[in-house]
């Protein structure tokens, strides 16, 4: 039986998508992102900047392309506030690094698994986001455990819709 | 040492990407002299690159997006409304009949709705100048309460432009870009906003909480604060005008991390979560228009005349006061009769420019006068009698 290598295992199951998916997700979801709230009087439950990292993470299977992916996302991200620029950067930084590794791990084709990684990489972002601002820069950030716990929610909700979209634009062999 | 770096590549280029932005909000975050971190930049006239570039990247199709919102409602209203079209075209042709008959009555209101709107158009540019905008998107978390309007620079908004509506005060401009600009809410905690209750006439700052409720921090605790109160705008914050609605206290609670201190939780006037069309408050100076500024410089120039005759009118109320008789102290000293010329000449040593004294009123005696009587003698009692006068130089003299 022929026993196949970590790395040849990732080849074979990497994902490819077109430029302009590469191009376009992210830019519509930080649009989104930042007019949504509009429509939902202010309401921020879920994180698509953090949908569209964990996802391509996932499906590239590349923790490098996961790392740059949540770091380009998150800055982004920072951008558009007035706070800090890095916090989410730093924090979808390592959401991207960990689902990026563990896509090599995990069947990336079940939804129910990429939508609980979704949901704990939520988590994890909003819990290192709030430590960023409080222990590293030394300023004033409530923890609001509810509302990240809504936003996780939200989000992997988001993925039910996202996921299988951004799944039918990829090339196939 | 190479197959350290492959092996650990992944690793080791997290590693690179969170340092660098680890450096990055070190670069950012500032420590003052009181030992507390800020964000605040040296130079507040600048913009970061960072952001004028995301702002580049989102703000057009977040104006595509607003702008297809609006033609998708505008096509499906009009599309339930041409459904029912004959119908109510016979309807609507009943209801202009009708109609023709109030509309005589309606045109005298009409004319009276003009000449109020006009007044308002008046009081309106007399005021403040300001500039109408619509929101187009947010910052995406609800840890910034910003949100960002479709005017900037190129159509004259500054940073910290009050931002309003015909409700309430809503936020100050933040960072303004070619053409749109960020707005900080009101509600963000960071904001800041100088504001006084209205009857109690007690001052405060308006931020938010980390929920996003308004709250004036930083007061006395006072008994007089009761629930719906309403709370103006101060005027000393240099952004907010004085006096624009804020909002209504709604609750009092005291302060957790200061005694004798409470926290006045306050509804805002103004729909902070569902603002569409604001102002932008662009100069807080009158603004008068060619007719008013030459009136303005008749008024002070007849101000000139208009002082002189009242500085005349209290010289002349002066001199009369001078001229006029009162009561002389009986008590003083009474002028030696033989100094005072009767011909008005001044003896050696005395000021020529002095004027002379007045006469004396002549007073009337009374029919039955007592110690208080001016002359009169004191009525003599035991102490007096036995003691002689302490200050007999001060008597009165006969």
């Amino acid at each position: 039986m022929r026993v196949l290598g970590a790395s040849h295992r990732r080849e074979l199951g990497m994902r490819s998508y077109p430029l302009l998916v590469y191009a376009l997700a992210p830019l519509t979801a930080l649009v989104l992102q930042a007019w949504l709230p509009r429509l939902m009087r202010g309401y921020v439950w879920f994180d698509l900047p953090l949908l569209i990292t964990v996802y391509f993470a996932l499906a590239r299977r590349d923790p490098i392309q996961g790392t740059m992916m949540g770091a380009s996302m998150g800055l982004f991200q920072d951008a558009l506030t007035h706070h800090a620029i890095g916090v989410n950067g730093i924090a979808k930084t390592v959401a991207g690094f960990l689902a990026g590794s563990v896509g090599v791990r995990i069947d990336v084709d079940n939804y129910i698994i990429r939508m609980m990684v979704t949901f704990l990489l939520s988590l994890l972002s909003g819990v290192i986001y709030v430590v960023i601002y409080r222990v590293l820069l030394g300023l004033d950030q409530e923890w609001r455990g509810l509302e990240e716990l809504m936003k996780a929610v939200g989000t992997s909700l988001a993925a039910m819709v996202f996921y299988p979209l951004l799944d039918r634009t990829q090339i196939k062999d | 040492m190479e197959s350290f770096f492959t092996r650990y590549r992944n690793l080791l280029v997290l590693l690179a990407v969170l340092l660098a932005q680890i450096i990055g909000l070190a670069v950012q975050v500032r420590r003052t002299d009181s030992g507390r971190n800020t964000l605040d930049p040296l130079d507040p006239t600048g913009v970061r690159l960072i952001r004028l570039w995301a702002d580049a990247v989102v703000t057009p199709p977040e104006q595509i997006f607003h702008a297809a919102k609006l033609g998708a409602v505008s096509l499906w209203k009009n599309y339930l409304d041409l459904r029912s079209v004959r119908e109510q075209n016979q309807d609507l042709q009943k209801t202009i009949d009708r109609l023709r008959l109030e509309q005589a009555s309606l045109l005298e209101d009409a004319r009276q709705g003009e000449r109020l709107q006009a007044l308002l158009d008046f009081q309106q540019r007399y005021i403040y100048k300001t500039l109408a905008a619509q929101a187009i998107g947010t910052s995406g978390t609800d840890s910034s309460r910003v949100f960002y309007l479709d005017k900037g620079k190129a159509e004259g908004l500054d940073r910290d432009m009050a931002v309003i509506t015909p409700d309430g005060i809503v936020g100050k401009v933040r960072e303004v870009f070619p053409h749109s600009a960020q707005v900080l809410a009101i509600n963000d905690p960071t904001s800041g906003a100088g504001v006084i209750l209205e009857t109690t006439r007690i001052r405060g700052i308006l931020r938010g909480d980390a929920a996003g409720r308004p709250q004036i921090v930083g007061i006395l605790a006072d008994q007089r604060i009761q629930p719906g109160e309403k709370v103006l705008t101060a005027g000393g914050d240099l952004v907010f005008p004085r006096g624009l609605p804020v909002g209504e206290v709604v609750r009092v609670m005291p302060d957790p991390d200061r005694d004798s201190f409470i926290d006045v939780m306050v509804k805002p006037a103004a729909h902070l979560d569902r603002l569409d069309e604001v102002l932008v408050i662009t100069s807080t100076e009158p603004r008068f228009s060619a007719e008013q500024q030459q009136d303005m410089a008749a008024s002070e120039a007849l101000k000139g005349p208009e002082v002189a005759a009242i500085k005349e009118q209290q010289k002349a109320s002066q001199i009369m006061a001078e001229h006029l008789p009162g009561l002389s102290d009986p008590n003083a000293p009474a002028p030696a009769p033989a100094s005072t010329p009767a011909s008005g000449k001044a003896l050696p040593g005395q000021d020529k420019a002095t004027p002379p004294e007045p006469p004396a009123p002549k007073l009337l005696h009374p029919l039955r006068p007592d110690r208080f009587t001016p002359g009169a003698k004191p009525q003599p009692s035991q102490s007096e009698e036995s003691s002689p006068p302490a200050h007999p130089g001060r008597n009165p003299k006969p």
